[in-house]
């Protein structure tokens, strides 16, 4: 095996093919906060992609409500179950260590073992196939908190406040993360799945593929799905035509993906980040997601111990035990969920850029607004400002402007009664 | 593990070297042989019991999990295969047999897995590597499927392994039920409409496939799929025939000519063990001898001399070399080795 660098990870770790990264990264990040559950995203990348026979146990975006739901079921406790039990036979424990910092190493250095690490003798990944049972009922468990705590008429005395709430559950919002290291890449044997060089984004040749699921066993997200009507495996295309802007409706320039751009909750976005030959992000502040993941980092990678990289980025229910959210996201939730809390003004002014447009936004500006609101957040003083955010497109077009208030728009009285 | 790999890979390499210094030839280790037996009548295509098969003198063709390639199943579940071989003036038919408790022929499920059984000929005279041939020599290798056989009776997809399943409309299909062939856009049925013939109307339940190398095997193109064959599971065992004509086109052929020795070489999937791609049950090369033909063509009056010719030798029969020799050769070979195993390592392909 290769040594690559995993900056998630802030160490090298083997993989089966030397180091090689595109020239831009197709990537999101995804506000858990807001999602209502809607599965409005689940329905539009169904009603594009896997509506034909043999996707019905297909979907390719999902949401599933954590801790219990999972698609297929309890895909992450498995894997995580795998992880554990490879380490508890080498006689290692996985902690992060935080001496470690710097670009190269946001959130410190995983000690532990990747799914690369704790492959089995001569296999590539360390990994399971879900048998057809599992992807049914994708979203079993749906609104299923943890145990609520009452009193004999099942009232809870105290309600629930922050910054952890005893009674909770919250969505996950999944689809392919278009990792940098694919573990579905990693185990193919006949290389079949591939990374695209323009942006990243990881397909399954369907003329090569053979059906032996060796990437749904080793994809850890469980992100690659077998098809039994052509016999052969399908994934997350990333909606490439329109991310080519390649789309009828996208104007020659990046588009966000159906799943994205159809989100009522408005917590999506994505885009295509600048990526360095060494693999790591081109600095570019004034890049949305750039700016969310690298400069303010409230958002962080999904369980980036599997070690391969995801590239759709979340931020943390502010509500959920640390312990739980630190598993799933890695140590840097503590300091994610605090900037999310109490959001810098730049911070403020890009979160408003979520779903304000169906193009891929490369650039923002901010235009600086009055102080219109003076609060204690975790029992400090913070300021709101209404400044105006705009985006740009690929072309650098104006494609969004926002003001952190919304506007507000008085009916005039002749109209009270008028729908 | 990974130090364990590069030991495995230096000892495998090292073994094959001296078994070439020593004059063993790579191409038949076993040095079994598989005779065609010679009829006139036609052969017994889709018969595997038929009385003709009777005529030809069974070899048992030891199968062991392949070990040199990720991924790897250490315990495959086919020990053994039988094969008989028929030939006429126009074909050749090899028939297959082997235990196996259970009869997986579904491979519409993910976690369904189908039995399966290939042939493995060299194409052209150099030796080449067991597994899957290399780079510059190619094999020509047939796979019987269950699934497709039982595809060539009825097409297996998700209403055959959902029975009970019920379903509102699948836009752009001609049929209220269609497979992967029946769409108007082909391009919901993105392997039919990229010409995998996973996703297409079977002729054949045996694939036509070319290899240099791990993870090179390819499909032939439809045209291409020039292999016939029958296979049916009864009493615990598989017994499936491959058949082609003795001569063919094409680079990624192999066309046999009576008068010649072919390796050949076998590999079976147990589909209930998960078996599949190159975890699997694997053979070393055994021949393949046309009877009859050979004797005459070379030795007309002993045709048991041809026999126990290996079809591929490396080196020509000659005198022993003498032990300095082979003491400087195996320096030079274990140098050799050594530096391969290096460059794969550079490669990442090894660690
Ligand atoms: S999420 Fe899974 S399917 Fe997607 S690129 Fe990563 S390993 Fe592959
Ligand atoms: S990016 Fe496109 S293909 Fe992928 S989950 Fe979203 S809608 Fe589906
Ligand atoms: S569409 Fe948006 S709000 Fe609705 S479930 Fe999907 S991510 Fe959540």
């Amino acid at each position: 095996m290769a040594e690559v660098y995993n900056w998630q990870l802030g160490r090298k770790m083997p993989y089966p093919f030397p180091e090689a990264h595109p020239q831009k990264q197709f990537a999101a990040v995804f506000n858990i906060n807001r999602c209502i559950g809607c599965q409005t995203c689940t329905g539009a990348c169904k009603a594009t992609w896997t509506f034909s026979k043999g996707q019905e146990y297909m979907w390719w975006n999902n949401v599933e409500s954590k801790p219990y739901g999972g698609y297929p079921q309890q895909w992450d406790i498995r894997i995580l179950e795998q992880l554990d039990a490879a380490q508890q036979a080498a006689g290692t424990t996985a902690t992060w260590d935080s001496t470690v910092t710097g670009d190269a190493a946001p959130y410190g250095a995983y000690n532990g073992m990747t799914i690369f690490e704790a492959a089995p003798q001569m296999q590539n990944v360390l990994g399971y196939l879900p048998p057809d049972t599992e992807w049914r009922a994708p979203n079993f468990y749906e609104d299923t908190s943890t145990a609520y705590k009452g009193d004999d008429l099942g009232i809870s005395t105290e309600g629930a406040s922050l910054p952890e709430h005893q009674t909770w559950f919250f969505y996950l919002q999944r689809l392919c993360n278009h990792c940098t290291y694919p573990g579905c890449l990693a185990a193919c044997p006949r290389q079949a799945i591939y990374k695209r060089p323009e942006d990243g984004i990881v397909l399954i040749d369907q003329a090569r593929c053979r059906g032996y699921r060796k990437c749904v066993e080793a994809c850890p997200y469980k992100k690659s799905m077998f098809r039994g009507t052509t016999r052969t495996s399908e994934k997350c295309v990333a909606c490439y035509p329109r991310v080519e802007g390649a789309d009828p409706l996208s104007d020659g320039v990046p588009m966000e993906t159906r799943c994205m751009a159809v989100c009522p909750g408005k917590i999506r976005m994505n885009g295509l980040v600048d990526i360095a030959a060494d693999g790591s992000w081109v600095e570019n502040p004034k890049h949305p997601l750039y700016h969310l993941v690298k400069v303010e980092k409230v958002a962080l990678p999904l369980y980036p111990q599997f070690g391969t990289e995801p590239n759709i980025y979340y931020i943390p229910p502010r509500w959920a035990p640390r312990p739980y959210l630190r598993q799933m996201f890695g140590p840097g939730v503590d300091e994610a969920i605090a900037r999310y809390a109490a959001p810098s003004r730049e911070l403020l002014a890009v979160l408003q850029l979520f779903r304000a447009t169906q193009k891929m936004i490369f650039r923002f500006e901010i235009e600086a607004g009055p102080l219109v609101h003076e609060v204690p957040v975790n029992g400090k003083p913070w300021q709101m400002y209404n400044d105006t955010v705009i985006g740009f497109d690929a072309k650098d077009r104006e494609v969004a402007r926002l003001s952190v208030v919304e506007p507000v728009h008085e009916r005039p009285t002749a109209r009270l009664n008028s729908i | 593990m990974h130090k364990r790999n590069i030991v495995l890979f230096v000892g495998i390499v090292l073994g094959a070297l001296a078994l070439l210094f020593f004059n063993i030839p790579i191409a038949s280790s076993q040095g079994a042989t598989l005779v065609a037996a010679r009829v006139t009548e036609p052969l017994p295509l889709k018969d595997p019991t038929a009385a003709l098969w009777q005529t030809a003198t069974p070899l048992e063709v030891p199968l062991s999990a392949q070990a040199v390639a990720a991924p790897v199943l250490l315990e495959t579940n086919v020990k053994a295969v039988t094969a008989r071989a028929l030939y006429n003036d126009s074909q050749l038919a090899i028939l297959v047999e082997w235990n196996d408790t259970t009869q997986n022929d579904s491979m519409v499920r993910v976690q369904d897995f189908r039995d399966a059984v290939a042939v493995q000929f060299p194409i052209g005279d150099q030796p080449l590597f067991i597994c899957m041939g290399q780079v510059g020599g190619n094999v020509n290798i047939w796979q019987w499927k269950a699934d497709w056989q039982k595809d060539s009776t009825a097409w297996q997809d998700m209403q055959t392994a959902y029975p009970n399943m019920n379903v509102d409309q699948y836009p752009f299909a001609r049929v209220a039920m269609p497979a992967p062939s029946e769409y108007d856009d082909p391009n919901y049925v993105p392997a039919f409409a990229a010409n995998n013939l996973f996703a297409m109307p079977r002729v054949s339940p045996v694939e036509n496939l070319v290899a240099g190398g791990y993870g090179t095997l390819t499909s032939q193109p439809p045209a291409g799929q020039i292999v016939g064959g029958f296979g049916a599971w009864d009493n615990n065992t598989w017994r499936v025939i491959f058949t082609r004509d003795l001569a063919t086109t094409g680079a990624d052929n192999v066309s046999f000519d009576p008068a010649k020795l072919y390796p050949i070489a076998f590999a079976a999937w147990d589909g209930a063990n998960g078996e599949r791609n190159g975890q699997k049950s694997a053979s070393q090369w055994a021949n393949l001898q046309f009877e009859g033909a050979v004797a005459q063509a070379t030795q007309p009056t002993s045709p048991e001399v041809t026999v126990t010719e290996p079809a591929m030798r490396i080196v020509e029969p000659g005198t022993p070399p003498d032990t300095t020799s082979t003491l400087v050769v195996f320096i030079i070979l274990g140098g050799l080795t050594l530096l391969a195993a290096l460059v794969l390592k550079a490669r990442g392909n090894w660690e």
